[in-house]
C-alpha cells in the first residue's frame, strides 16, 4: 500500500521495480459445473507479460477469452466454477489472496476496461465521483487533490471540457465518451497492466480507432503493460508486441506479431486470417472459409481440438492432442502435427486436396473420417 | 455530401431510382431528427450497391424508406417502373414480394416458439401462394440454396441454431417470394469471421442463382468492397460520394471516405496505425441540429469558410464517381494511417 501510494505521488513508475515478468499464468484452467456437463472454457493457459508490453488474445466468441482474463483477475462466479494453476502478478500469487486482498489490486494496481462501459460504470454516479471514488479510497488524496487528478484524467482521454463533464451521469455520454471515463477510471490510480475485453467492438471503426491510439499512448506513458483481448486480428495487428491466438479453451499458438502474420504455423490462425475480406484483395473475391463451427466445450473432441474443421488435419491429430512445441522464432510456440509452411503440413494439405476431402470452402468431411 | 444532388444517378433503367429522399422522425415538442436528407441514388437491375457509414448516418432509416417502412417525409422511390411513394395501400402492398430485408440480429429477428421449417414456409401462407406440394418443394429449394438440411433442421426452433445459421434461415425465408431486390441490414455484423466469411459466400452465390439485385447495408468498408459493385458513403443523413466499389477504394475523393479508410484496423502488422491522433477527430454530431452547408465540416480537415455557407452538390470527378465536396482530394489518402502499397498474395 504504502509503496504504491509514494509511486503515485511521484508521478508514473519510470521503472520496473521487480525482476522477471510483470504477469505470470502457469496451467490456468477454469471450468464450470453445468446442468449439461463441465464446460471446459480454459483449459491449461499458459504465458507470462512483461511490464510496458502488449499482449493481443484473439479468438471466435466462445474461445474462452473472456474467462481467462476474468480469471486471470479472480472475478468469477463464487459457485460451480472450479480452477486451478497460477497467476502470479509482480511476485504476487492471485490465486491464493482473498477477495478482500483482491479488491485492493482490482482497479489500483490491474486496471479493466470491458466491451461495454456499462459494465465498469456506474449509472446513477457522475463521472466526477467515479474517478475521485477510487483516488480517494485506494490513494487517499484529498478531495482538491482527486478533483484536480480527475480533470487531468479526462483531459489525457480526450475528454472535451473535462470540468463540465464530472458532473454527468454516464447516460449522457455518447458510446465512444462513455469508453473514454471508464479508461479514465482504469488509469486513475496508475495500474501497472491494463486488461482490455474487446474494449472497441462496440464502437464504429472511426472512435475505435481513436480509443486504441489513446491506449497505446497511455501505455507507452505509464510504462503499463496491457492484455487487449478482441475477436477481431485487424485490431491486434498493429498494436501488439506479442498475440496468442484461443481456440476452444487453449492458447493454440503465440508468437511476436511480426511472426505471427509473417509465418504462422496453426491451420486456425492461418484459416481465420484468410476468412477476413481485405481492403487489397478487389471486390467479389471469394473469401475461404472455416466450415463448421467451434466445439462444444462440454464435448471436446479427442486429439486437436480444430481436426473436424482443419484443411491440413491427418488421422494422427484426431488420436493424439498435439503439444505445444516451439517454432525456430524465440517466443513462438505452437499446438499442431502438420504445421503450416512445413514439409509435413504441405503433404497432409495436398493429401486432403488430391482427396477431395476437405478444402477450403467444401462442407465439413473430416479427412481420415 | 455531405450534400446532396442527382449527378450520381445514371440515364436509362434502373430497378430502384430514388431521388431527394427525405426522413424526418419527430423527437420531443419541436424537435425533428433529419435522418436522411435529400439522399439520391439508384440501383441497376443484378447490381449490388453498398451503402457504408458510421452508426447513426441514416442507413438502416434508407433502406426502409425504400420498402415505405415508414413512407418517408419526402422525395421520390420508383421502384421497377412504378413510384411507391404514390401507391395506394392496397397497391404497395402488392409490390411487397418483390423487396425484401434481411437484419443484422438473426436470433431475434426470427419468432422463436415456430419452427424453422414454418418459419421459412410462412410467406407463402401469408400471400396465399401455391399449393402443399408446391409449397414443400419451394422450401426444400431455399433450405438448400442456403446451405441447410430441411429434413434435420426444419422441426428446431430458433434458439436451437447459432447466430450464423439463424442469418440463413433468414435468407431462406426472404427468397420463398422469388424478391427482385434484397437489402440486407448489417447481415453480418454480429457475427464472427469465421461465419461471416460463410454468409457473404452464401450471399454471393444467392444472388447469382436468383439474379437478385441488392443493397447492401453495413459499417465496414472490406466487407461492403467485397460483396459491392457500386458503394455510397453516407454521413449525417447526407451522401458524400458515390463510385465503383473498387474505384472507390483506389481513389477515395471525399474527405470522410478517407477518413474512414484510415481507421479500418487492417489485418497486417506492416500497415501502421496512426498514433499520432491524425485520424479522424470527435464523433458524428446529432442528427437534431446538423451543421450547416457540410454536415461534416465540423470533423473534416480540409473544412473552409465555404463549407458552412454553401452545401457541396454531388459532381463527377472521374468516369462513374461522384462526389459532394468542396475540397476533394486529389491524390488519395492525406491523412491518417500510413498505408503501405497493397500487397496483394
Ligand atoms: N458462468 C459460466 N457458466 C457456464 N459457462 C460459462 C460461464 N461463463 C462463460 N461460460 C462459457 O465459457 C465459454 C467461453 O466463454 P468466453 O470466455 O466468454 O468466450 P469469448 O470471450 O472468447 O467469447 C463459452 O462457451 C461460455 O458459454
Ligand atoms: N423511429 C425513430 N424515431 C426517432 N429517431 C429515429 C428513429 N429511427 C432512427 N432514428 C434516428 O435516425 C438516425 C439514423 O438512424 P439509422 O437509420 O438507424 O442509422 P444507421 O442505420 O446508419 O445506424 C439516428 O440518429 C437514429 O437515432
Ligand atoms: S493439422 Fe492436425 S494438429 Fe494441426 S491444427 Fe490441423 S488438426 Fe490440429
Ligand atoms: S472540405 Fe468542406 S465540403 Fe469537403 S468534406 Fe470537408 S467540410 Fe465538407
Ligand atoms: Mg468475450
Ligand atoms: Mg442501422
Amino acid at each position: 500500500m504504502r509503496a504504491r501510494r509514494d509511486r503515485q505521488t511521484t508521478g508514473y513508475p519510470a521503472a520496473p521495480e521487480t525482476s522477471g515478468p510483470l504477469l505470470e499464468v502457469a496451467d490456468l484452467t477454469t471450468h464450470f459445473r453445468t446442468g449439461r456437463g463441465m464446460v471446459r472454457a480454459v483449459d491449461g493457459v499458459s504465458f507470462s507479460l512483461d511490464r510496458g508490453r502488449t499482449l493481443g488474445v484473439v479468438g471466435e466468441s466462445g474461445s474462452g477469452k473472456t474467462v481467462l482474463s476474468r480469471s486471470i483477475m479472480g472475478l468469477l462466479p463464487r459457485t460451480n466454477v472450479v480452477r486451478s494453476g497460477e497467476v502470479r502478478f509482480a511476485g504476487r500469487e492471485l490465486t491464493a489472496l482473498t477477495e478482500a486482498e483482491l479488491r485492493d489490486i482490482w482497479g489500483v494496481e490491474i486496471g479493466m476496461v470491458f466491451q461495454d462501459p456499462m459494465t465498469s460504470l456506474n449509472p446513477v454516479m457522475r463521472v466526477g465521483r467515479q474517478i475521485t471514488e477510487s483516488l480517494r479510497h485506494h490513494l487517499g488524496v484529498d478531495r482538491a487533490e482527486g478533483r484536480r487528478r480527475a480533470v487531468a484524467l479526462l483531459d489525457s482521454v480526450g475528454i472535451p471540457e473535462p470540468e463540465q463533464r464530472l458532473g454527468d451521469f454516464p447516460h449522457q455520454l455518447s458510446g465512444g465518451m462513455r469508453q473514454r471515463v471508464t479508461i479514465a477510471v482504469a488509469l486513475a490510480c496508475g495500474p501497472r497492466l491494463l486488461m482490455a475485453d474487446e474494449p472497441t467492438t462496440a464502437l464504429d471503426v472511426t472512435v475505435q480507432a481513436q480509443i486504441l491510439d489513446l491506449l497505446a499512448r497511455q501505455q507507452r506513458e505509464r510504462y503499463m503493460a496491457m492484455v487487449l483481448v478482441t475477436h477481431d486480428l485487424g485490431v491486434v495487428a498493429g498494436r501488439t508486441d506479442e498475440i496468442a491466438v484461443m481456440y476452444a479453451g487453449k492458447i493454440v499458438e503465440k508468437a511476436p506479431t511480426r511472426t505471427l502474420f509473417s509465418d504462422m504455423k496453426m491451420p486456425y490462425t492461418e484459416a481465420l486470417l484468410k476468412s477476413i475480406p481485405k481492403l487489397a484483395d478487389p471486390s467479389h473475391t471469394t473469401l475461404s472459409v472455416i466450415p463448421g463451427r467451434p466445439p462444444d466445450l462440454v464435448n471436446l473432441p479427442t486429439g486437436c481440438r480444430f481436426y473436424p474443421r482443419c484443411p491440413y488435419a491427418q488421422q494422427r491429430c484426431r488420436d493424439e492432442e498435439p503439444p505445444l512445441q516451439e517454432a525456430t522464432t524465440p517466443g513462438h510456440v505452437y499446438r499442431c502435427w502438420f504445421p503450416v509452411g512445413t514439409p509435413e503440413g504441405r503433404d497432409a494439405l495436398d493429401r486432403n486436396r488430391r482427396e477431395g476431402r476437405l478444402d477450403a470452402g467444401a462442407p465439413v468431411a473430416p479427412a481420415g473420417a | 455530401m455531405a450534400g446532396s444532388g442527382t449527378a450520381q444517378l445514371r440515364t436509362g433503367d434502373a430497378l430502384l431510382r430514388v431521388e431527394h429522399l427525405v426522413v424526418n422522425f419527430h423527437a420531443g415538442p419541436r424537435q425533428r431528427v433529419h435522418a436522411v436528407s435529400d439522399v439520391s441514388f439508384d440501383v441497376l437491375e443484378g447490381e449490388t450497391l453498398g451503402l457504408v457509414g458510421e452508426s447513426g448516418c441514416g442507413k438502416s432509416t434508407t433502406g426502409r424508406a425504400v420498402m415505405q417502412l415508414p413512407r418517408p417525409t419526402s422525395g421520390s422511390v420508383r421502384f421497377a417502373g412504378q413510384e411507391l411513394t404514390a401507391l395506394k395501400r392496397g397497391a404497395l402492398r402488392e409490390t411487397r414480394p418483390q423487396m425484401q430485408m434481411i437484419f443484422q440480429d438473426p436470433i431475434s429477428s426470427l419468432n422463436p416458439r415456430r419452427r424453422v421449417v414454418d418459419i421459412v414456409a410462412e410467406p407463402l401462407a401469408i400471400w396465399g401462394r401455391g399449393g402443399g406440394a408446391e409449397r414443400d418443394a419451394k422450401v426444400r429449394e431455399v433450405f438448400d440454396a442456403v446451405g441447410l438440411d430441411v429434413d434435420a433442421a426444419g422441426d428446431r426452433r430458433p434458439y436451437q441454431f447459432s447466430g450464423g445459421q439463424c442469418q440463413r434461415i433468414s435468407i431462406a425465408r426472404s427468397l420463398m417470394l422469388d424478391p427482385r431486390l434484397l437489402i440486407c441490414d448489417e447481415p453480418v455484423s454480429a457475427l464472427d469471421v469465421s461465419v461471416q466469411a460463410q454468409i457473404l459466400n452464401l450471399l454471393a452465390d444467392t444472388k447469382k442463382r436468383y439474379g437478385l439485385t441488392m443493397i447492401f447495408i453495413a459499417h465496414d468498408l472490406a466487407v461492403v468492397k467485397n460483396v459491392s459493385d457500386r458503394v455510397a458513403v453516407m454521413y449525417l443523413g447526407k451522401l458524400c460520394e458515390v463510385a465503383g466499389a473498387d474505384d472507390l477504394y483506389e481513389h477515395p475523393t471525399h474527405p470522410y471516405t478517407n477518413a474512414l479508410l484510415a481507421s479500418i484496423p487492417e489485418p497486417d502488422p506492416q500497415v501502421r496505425p496512426s498514433t499520432n491522433g491524425a485520424g479522424l477527430a470527435g464523433e458524428i454530431p446529432s442528427p437534431v441540429s446538423p451543421p450547416s452547408g457540410c454536415r461534416f465540416r465540423t470533423r473534416c480537415p480540409r473544412a473552409q469558410d465555404r463549407c458552412a455557407a454553401e452545401e457541396p452538390q454531388m459532381r463527377q470527378m472521374r468516369p462513374d464517381h461522384f462526389v459532394a465536396c468542396h475540397f476533394p482530394v486529389e491524390s488519395p489518402v492525406s491523412f491518417g494511417a500510413t498505408r503501405s502499397t497493397a500487397s496483394n498474395q
